[in-house]
């Protein structure tokens, strides 16, 4: 990714020769200071532990944080993996969750940007309402719900129970087939606020006068809105779904309070299954090996991630 | 779409009224799914516990009571004094972390958006690829980082960890105001004899005020909020943070449920105060900085 300095040297010959990267850094030596407590603050919590994970992965480790004692034993940790029947569960919850949550937090999201658009009495207060789901602390809003579903006195089962939808009081994050949707229920409240403040700061750049021009044209709003203002918001969408898929892939708080990953691993997603691995039952090794496994399929996201924000860059830097 | 056809006005009006009911009913529903759990999460705070488990359900309850929200804030009680001590664990950690996060972010978006250095896209990138990695990655090398640095069971271990996971998007918003202030303006400046960074302290900074304040308001949420690496980083009831506090207590206490809620209220009330006053920072930020290119 130094493309622009770091091999600027060797194959284009047409270029007039350019200072070599050494004294090019040195000249741009005092521009490093200003990027160096971020850089300084990142080694010392990324690159560190990356490299520890990494490390601990092929090690047997006894309980406990006495890692002193751990023994290598090569890719065991991964082939104990792989070859568990819980590690393809929580693979498949896990790509449930970051779908399902994704997709519906983005549609609803871009929806209600939409209906917001349009000036009308009460928007800003309506607006400021929806907002509130993403900005309360995650914690709080798993209680919340948690509550809400609470097999004895959960408001939603005794509402379903009244209107005679049900004879019993429903058991929703207590039964494995009812969990993990009203677990992504609870994910999307708290998320599509934040795909619907994108989608509001794109739609301003939409350019006004291309969807009067449209309309003059006799274009209805549906075709207005497929041809002029969707094409337009592409690059938000591109970004804003690929930030939820990883808050989404990266996601605990939630699982985590309201279930802990049960009954039998039917929310278990992970996350919170690495976490239990490591916190739960300390085994740090499988627990490094499951990171870097993550660390991988991350990074593979992170590829896409980087090249949505980074397309507008190039435009920009042109020639 | 080069031919102008007036006829057709009247019926895409009527088209267009179709589109705004189907989106009115749509954002009634939308603040009927936002809303109800916020409400609910009200009406069970000022219920007694008996109150609250009830079949059929008290919609308001007979008696509302504020008894929770007296239990929790009153310092004389153990309840109340923990909460307390909690709630203020919590403003100072993401105070300390929003100051220190700002700093470290204006001069970094600065440099990423002005200057040409080598390595300056790699930096970049690595600055937001941070933003991908799961907490978890890091709990048990930072764990024993933080034990190396003796900042276990300190509130310096959570600043310093909030402050990377907080800096990638800090940095990016930032960046994108930056790349807006058009460059002659600090130019102009340095004509008339300013240094570099007078340039930017009297010139770049009031424009990038917004960005500056989304930032902040951005830090201050996520400190506020996070749990995971409070969860690992503290074990002393007396240094908790509100999400950690609250768990372990009610994980102790699994029938208050008046409790619970008034505590999940009261923790949410500065953050939801702080981004309404300061929301159209924040989304104006978001244009600037992060769609308009």
């Amino acid at each position: 990714m130094t493309i622009h300095a770091g091999h600027a040297g060797a194959p284009r010959k047409a270029l007039p020769p350019r200072p070599s990267v050494l004294r090019q850094m040195w000249t741009s030596r005092a521009d490093y200071l200003y990027v160096l407590p971020a850089i300084v603050v990142m080694l010392i919590v990324i690159a560190y532990p990356v490299y520890y994970t990494i490390d601990l992965s092929f090690f047997k480790t006894p309980p406990g944080l006495q890692l002193k004692d751990k023994i290598f034993v090569g890719v065991e940790n991964y082939t104990a993996i792989l070859s568990s029947e819980v590690f393809w569960k929580v693979t498949l919850n896990t790509i449930i969750w970051t779908v399902a949550s994704t997709l519906i937090a983005f549609v609803l999201g871009y929806a209600a940007a939409l209906a917001l658009h349009r000036d009308f009495a009460g928007r800003a207060v309506l607006r400021a309402i929806l907002i509130i789901p993403w900005v309360i602390s995650a914690v709080a809003a798993s209680y919340i719900w948690k509550w809400m579903y609470h097999s004895d006195f959960g408001i939603i089962g005794q509402v379903l129970v009244q209107l005679g939808l049900t004879d019993r009081q429903p058991n929703f994050i207590d039964n494995v087939h009812t969990v993990l949707p009203s677990l992504i229920v609870v994910n999307i409240w708290r998320e599509f606020p934040f795909a619907m403040i994108m989608i509001m700061a794109g739609l301003q750049t939409v350019p006004e006068q291309l969807l009067r021009a449209a309309k003059v044209d006799g274009a209805s709003a549906w075709q207005r809105f497929w041809h002029v203002t969707f094409p337009h918001l592409s690059g938000v969408s591109t970004v804003t779904i690929l930030l939820l898929a990883v808050a989404n892939f990266n996601s605990f708080i939630v699982p985590w309070i309201t279930t802990g990953g049960g009954p039998s691993n039917a929310s278990h997603i992970w996350i919170t299954h690495i976490y239990e691995l490591a916190f739960g039952r300390q085994r740090w090794g499988v627990a490094a090996a499951y990171s870097v496994l993550l660390f991988i399929i991350v990074m593979s996201l992170g590829y896409f991630y980087v090249r949505a924000l980074s397309g507008n860059e190039k435009k920009e830097e042109g020639p | 779409m080069t031919s102008t056809s007036a006829t057709e006005a009247p019926r895409s009006r009527r088209r267009i009224d179709g589109w705004r009911w189907g989106g009115r009913i749509f954002l009634v529903f939308m603040l009927l799914y936002t809303a109800l759990p916020m409400v609910w999460m009200l009406l069970t705070s000022i219920k007694s516990g008996f109150a609250a488990m009830q079949f059929p359900p008290q919609w308001w309850p007979n008696e509302p009571t504020l008894a929770s929200y007296q239990k929790l804030l009153d310092p004389q009680n153990s309840v109340g004094q923990d909460f307390l001590r909690f709630f203020w664990n919590s403003l100072s950690v993401s105070v300390v972390t929003t100051i220190l996060a700002v700093a470290v972010a204006v001069p970094a978006a600065y440099a990423f958006s002005r200057f040409r250095f080598p390595g300056r896209k790699f930096l970049f990138f690595a600055v937001l690829l941070r933003n991908m990695f799961p907490a978890v990655i890091f709990l048990v090398p930072l764990f024993i980082l933080m034990r190396w640095l003796g900042l276990v069971n300190t509130h310096g271990s959570l600043i310093l960890t909030y402050l990377t996971f907080g800096l990638p998007l800090a940095i990016w918003l930032l960046k994108g105001f930056y790349d807006n202030i058009p460059y002659q303006l600090e130019q102009a400046a340095r004509i008339d004899g300013a240094t570099r960074f007078q340039a930017f302290l009297y010139i770049v900074m009031p424009l990038s005020v917004p960005g500056i304040i989304a930032t902040a308001i951005y830090s201050f949420i996520g400190a506020w909020n996070e749990y995971i690496y409070a969860a690992t980083f503290l074990t002393k009831n007396e240094q908790l943070t509100l999400p950690v506090g609250i768990q372990r207590f009610f994980s102790e206490n699994t029938t208050d449920f008046p409790g619970l809620m008034a505590a999940s209220f009261m923790m949410s009330v500065p953050v939801v105060v702080l981004f309404l006053l300061l929301q159209k920072y924040f989304v104006r930020a978001l244009t600037e900085g992060a769609v308009k290119h």
